[in-house]
């Protein structure tokens, strides 16, 4: 066990983590010749195209070292975005050791600390990495200077690398060895293993990720999963090179693979311990707890006929995604679709990517929003997920929405600003600190539902790109909060009613109606949109009639031409919905997030 | 009220048999408005060899269609249209009618209509198209005034057009005369020249809302500022006085922008709405024969290159399946006052009677038939028709290699006059 060497790269968005794991596995020689390619571990298209790592991606490596001994190095790619907070913490539970990646150019970002502290909770001998030194815009004296001060290390122990040339990471893969501490646990002792993911494989049923903690688990064994109470087989298991390679067993300190049989990867929770039927260890690991959707939408197909190939591209995509979870719901604009809950707008965007584009599904999808805790008069807690959903005002004494512990990390100069477009969407300030000279770190409380709409978006474009932001859930608080509807031609759309702070729905309601007006093409009949209260109407437009004609004459006989026209036309309302005889394109229901403050 | 001149006229009926329209890209300028296939660059024999390449390509077109050869579809009316067909010497004319009437078989009844421009109508031609078996002559007036016709760049200046006019209604019983609503023409003078349109026995009246296309001159005269686009608003008070003068001296609405008296309507034109076949032949015409619908080169040069190699002179064609043929019959029958028949239309019982209540649209006899309000909505209306069209699932092919041959073997049994043999 001396050996191994069980270590993950924790990094902000886009600092290099996938580059560096390229080139450890070639340093290795883990991957070699034809499977050379960039970003090997990211495998989904759209993780390539975007950058991020959605699924972890484990692999295993021969390391010979200038000692003279040969290692195994377990790398655990972690997924890298805020959404999935839950997910890398159990992966940094089945390491020791975690290099902290710092772009040499941006220096320190908002999830390089959220990570950082992470990883140092669960007692993780951090190894300071600069990468990108290689870009004529580094500046890795500065950056050190930035780390030294965030974790307390000497400046000497900062290793600098470019993962794209290859410089210094063979320094690094001697300092993993050196530092990182092997694995401790016991082969002998009754079997305990965690499980930090999980895929669906439709060979071999529902895959658990693992790292044994103690003891051995080997193939055609009863296993029993504590958190779930739930026995299966081991019908293979193994560890990870490029692909799963099959072994006898595994054994405390190593990091593989089990396939259960399961049919349903819900049923192979990450976090949850594994340990055999017939020696169970007492205790199961701690931090387990289910992956909670925090944010919602309706997706509705702009098909009707699409109904059930949305439910089963959903049904699809949630064996390999335990978080997602979607209810049939019927919306009288909408018609059939899903309510779908998401672990946070990254998984939510993720998602309604792969149905378009892996399902060829159009979608219209709702305005996200959170889940609220309404009190009755009785004082029974209902839970609302769907805006339109909302009891009417007199039948209820309490709203509660969920908040966020939202920190942001920019340069100083761009602190006024933060500071307004955050109290503008019913932040309060907690605390700001500097990390160095240049850059500040200010923490906010903030109602989750503002964070939703457009809070990223706005805040890239207040530092021009250069804040970055992370948050986690922190309670539910009560608020003065009531649902806005949206009528059509006299009729509500209930796929537009949102909820928002009272002292704000007048203001929304006009916008949201000056939004709708610029968003609703012309139709042929007048359309009027109106904002309302309960029954009290707060603002109202009206889309004009469509006027502009043309009588084309049919020159020569030429019909194709108008014909091809309309084709197309048509073609560009496949994100049209017909409400009543008015048609609205998807972005009307996003209108939202087009609103001024 | 008879005009002078006006004799009883073939009842109008739907065509049975075929169309063929025969396009003349020759002009002797060009107006401001204009996109279509068109030069002004031409000569004597420039003109004899597209005569001559217009009839080569009826042969090429007979010789891959039995029906045509075997004349199983009789032709009932034949359009000569341009371009200014005018422009033809006499001579040529009567060799290019005489050519296309050897070669189809023309009903005794055929419709035969030949557009004329003013400046090149005069007796002479009036005549010969007379004695060629012409009866119908649709005259491009578009104005009466010298200053509209200035700013559409005509040829023809107000009085050369009146005389035009005169000749065209003392020459044959049937004459169309297309008008344009130009930017500044008030409903009184619009009235005035229907009026005296009327007087001299025009039967048949076209009156298009002005279209700005790209590249024209009078396009980019509004883009740098020079001329100012009415107002939509003004377009549509302009349309509505249109019709209400046509109606006041005797002229029924047929489609969008056609009125004329009773019997007068283009049978010709008529037919391209009840989508009958029709062959198009000449420099950028387009045809509609089976289920297959092409357009020729525009470009004169590329045209007679493709006849002199034997090659059909098609820049596309496409054959049409259920889905675009249904939706380009709704659309084509949204235009006439005949409308659209209810059964093809997936419309939701509400927004029919939304249109009604709007007076978009009427319903009646199982038919939707726009209101004038409608017509003027007709593009808006068209768009939102074109999702509620019922139609089967398959689509079109289209080739647009420009060499006229079938790309596959699977369309070519949907398709009697396929151009290859391979």
């Amino acid at each position: 066990m001396d050996q191994y060497r069980n270590f993950c790269i924790i990094a902000h968005i886009d600092h290099g983590k996938s580059t560096l794991a390229d080139r450890l596995l070639e340093l290795t020689g883990t991957v070699i010749g034809k499977d050379r390619k960039a970003q090997v571990l990211d495998s989904m298209d759209l993780e390539q195209e975007r950058g991020i790592t959605i699924k972890s991606h484990p692999i295993r490596m021969e390391y010979a070292a200038q000692d003279g001994r040969t290692y195994t190095l377990n790398l655990i790619d972690t997924p890298g975005h805020v959404d999935f907070h839950y997910e890398v913490s159990r992966s940094l539970a089945a390491c020791e050791g975690a290099i902290l990646v710092v772009d040499a150019a941006q220096g320190i970002q908002a999830q390089t600390i959220n990570n950082l502290y992470l990883a140092v909770e669960h007692n993780l001998t951090i190894l300071p990495v600069i990468n990108k030194i290689d870009l004529p815009a580094a500046d890795p004296d500065a950056v050190t200077d930035q780390i030294v001060d965030l974790i307390g290390c000497d400046a000497s122990e900062v290793i600098r690398v470019s993962a794209k040339t290859g410089e210094g990471v063979d320094a690094l893969l001697e300092a993993i060895v050196a530092q990182v501490p092997p694995p401790a646990g016991d082969v002998k002792a009754q079997a305990q293993a965690l499980i930090f993911d999980s895929i669906f494989d439709p060979y071999v049923g529902a895959v658990a990720y693992v790292r044994m903690m103690q003891g051995t688990i080997a193939k055609g064994q009863r296993i029993r999963l504590i958190q779930q109470q739930r026995d299966h087989e081991v019908g293979e298991i193994g560890w990870f090179r490029l692909s799963r390679v099959p072994r006898k067993e595994l054994s405390a300190g190593e990091v593989g693979y089990i396939a259960t049989g399961a049919k349903d990867v819900r049923h192979i929770r990450v976090g949850d311990t594994v340990t055999l039927v017939d020696d169970p260890c007492l205790e199961a690991m701690s931090g387990y707890s289910e992956a909670k959707p925090m944010v919602f939408s309706g997706f509705y197909p702009t098909d009707n006929d699409d109904y059930d190939n949305l439910k089963d591209a959903l049904q699809k995509l949630q064996l390999n995604d335990a978080a997602l979870t979607f209810e049939p719901e019927k919306s009288a604009a909408l018609g059939f679709g899903f309510r779908c809950g998401f672990l946070g707008l990254l998984h939510l965007e993720i998602i309604q990517e792969r149905l378009e584009r892996e399902y060829d599904l159009n979608l219209i999808a709702t305005l996200p929003n959170v889940e609220y805790e309404v009190v009755d008069k009785d004082g029974k807690i209902l839970l609302v997920e769907n805006p339109a959903l909302m009891p009417p005002s007199q039948e209820i004494t309490d709203v509660r929405e969920p908040f966020v512990r939202l920190s942001v990390i920019s340069p100083k100069e761009f602190i006024g600003a933060i500071i307004q477009i955050t109290l503008e969407r019913r932040g309060t300030q907690r605390k700001m600190e500097y990390i160095d000279t240049e850059r500040v770190n200010i923490e906010f409380d903030l109602p989750l539902s503002e964070l939703v709409v457009d809070y990223y978006d706005k805040l890239k474009s207040v530092t021009r790109g250069y804040a970055s932001m992370d948050y986690e859930y922190t309670e539910h608080r009560a608020g003065n909060l009531i649902k806005l509807d949206i009528m059509i031609n006299g009729e509500p759309v209930d796929a537009l009613a949102f909820i928002v702070h009272r002292d704000k729905a007048h203001h929304w309601g006009m916008e949201i109606c000056r939004k709708l007006k610029e968003l609703i093409p012309r139709q042929m009949f007048q359309v009027a949109i109106q904002a309302a209260i309960g029954n009290r109407v707060i603002a109202r437009t009206n889309v004009k009639a469509f006027r502009k004609n043309v009588t084309a004459k049919c020159y020569g006989g030429d019909i194709s031409r108008k014909r091809k026209l309309l084709e197309k036309q048509k073609a560009g309302k496949r994100r049209m919905k017909q409400v009543g005889s008015v048609e609205i394109p998807q972005e009307a229901f996003m209108a939202v997030l087009k609103v001024e403050r | 009220m008879t005009a002078p001149g006006m004799q009883p006229t073939p009842p109008s009926r739907p065509a049975r048999g075929g169309g063929v329209y025969v396009h003349v890209p020759f002009c002797a300028s060009i107006c401001s408005y204009c996109h279509f296939a068109r030069t002004d660059h031409h000569d004597a024999e420039l003109r004899r060899r597209t005569v001559e390449a217009t009839l080569a390509e009826l042969d090429l077109r007979r010789d891959q269609s039995s029906v045509l050869r075997a004349g199983l579809r009789p032709v009932d009316t034949l359009y000569i249209g341009g371009g200014t067909p005018s422009i033809l010497e006499a001579e040529l004319f009567r060799d290019l009618l005489d050519g296309l009437r050897g070669r189809l078989n023309l009903a005794d009844d055929a419709e035969v209509t030949a557009e004329a421009n003013p400046e090149s109508f005069d007796e002479d031609t009036a005549i010969t198209w007379s004695q060629a078996g012409v009866n119908r002559v649709s005259l491009g007036v578009q104005s009466l005034r010298d200053g509209t016709l200035d700013l559409l760049g005509r040829a023809a200046d107000a009085a050369t057009t009146r005389a035009a006019l005169e000749r065209a209604c003392a020459h044959f019983d049937r004459v169309s005369a297309d008008w344009i609503l130009a930017p500044g023409v008030t409903p009184e003078a619009l009235a005035a020249e229907f009026a005296e349109a009327r007087a001299l026995g025009v039967g048949h009246i076209s009156f298009y809302i002005l279209e700005w296309h790209p590249g024209t001159a009078l396009t980019r005269a509004a883009a740098e500022g020079r001329i100012a686009p009415d107002p939509d608003e003004r377009v549509e008070a302009v349309y509505l006085a249109a019709l209400s003068a046509l109606n006041a001296l005797g002229y029924e609405q047929y489609e969008v922008s056609n009125a004329c008296l009773p019997g007068q309507e283009s049978r010709h034109n008529s037919a391209y709405w009840r989508r009958r076949p029709y062959l198009g032949l000449g420099p950028g015409a387009h045809g509609f024969w089976g289920r297959r619908r092409h357009a020729n080169h525009a470009a004169t040069d590329r045209y007679l290159a493709a006849i002199d190699a034997g090659r059909l002179p098609e820049a596309s064609w496409e054959l049409l399946d259920g889905a675009a043929g249904r939706l380009e019959a709704a659309i084509l029958a949204l235009r006439t006052c005949e409308g659209v028949d209810l059964d093809r239309l997936a419309v939701s019982e509400e927004a029919l009677a939304a249109g009604c209540a709007e007076e978009l649209w009427v319903l009646d006899r199982h038919r939707l038939r726009l209101t004038t309000r409608g017509f003027l909505r007709i593009d808006a209306i068209e768009s939102w028709l074109s999702s509620h069209v019922i139609v089967p699932e398959r689509c079109a092919r289209v080739d647009t290699s420009g060499e006229g041959r079938l790309p596959c073997r699977d369309s070519k049994q949907h398709h009697p006059n396929g151009t290859t043999r391979a």
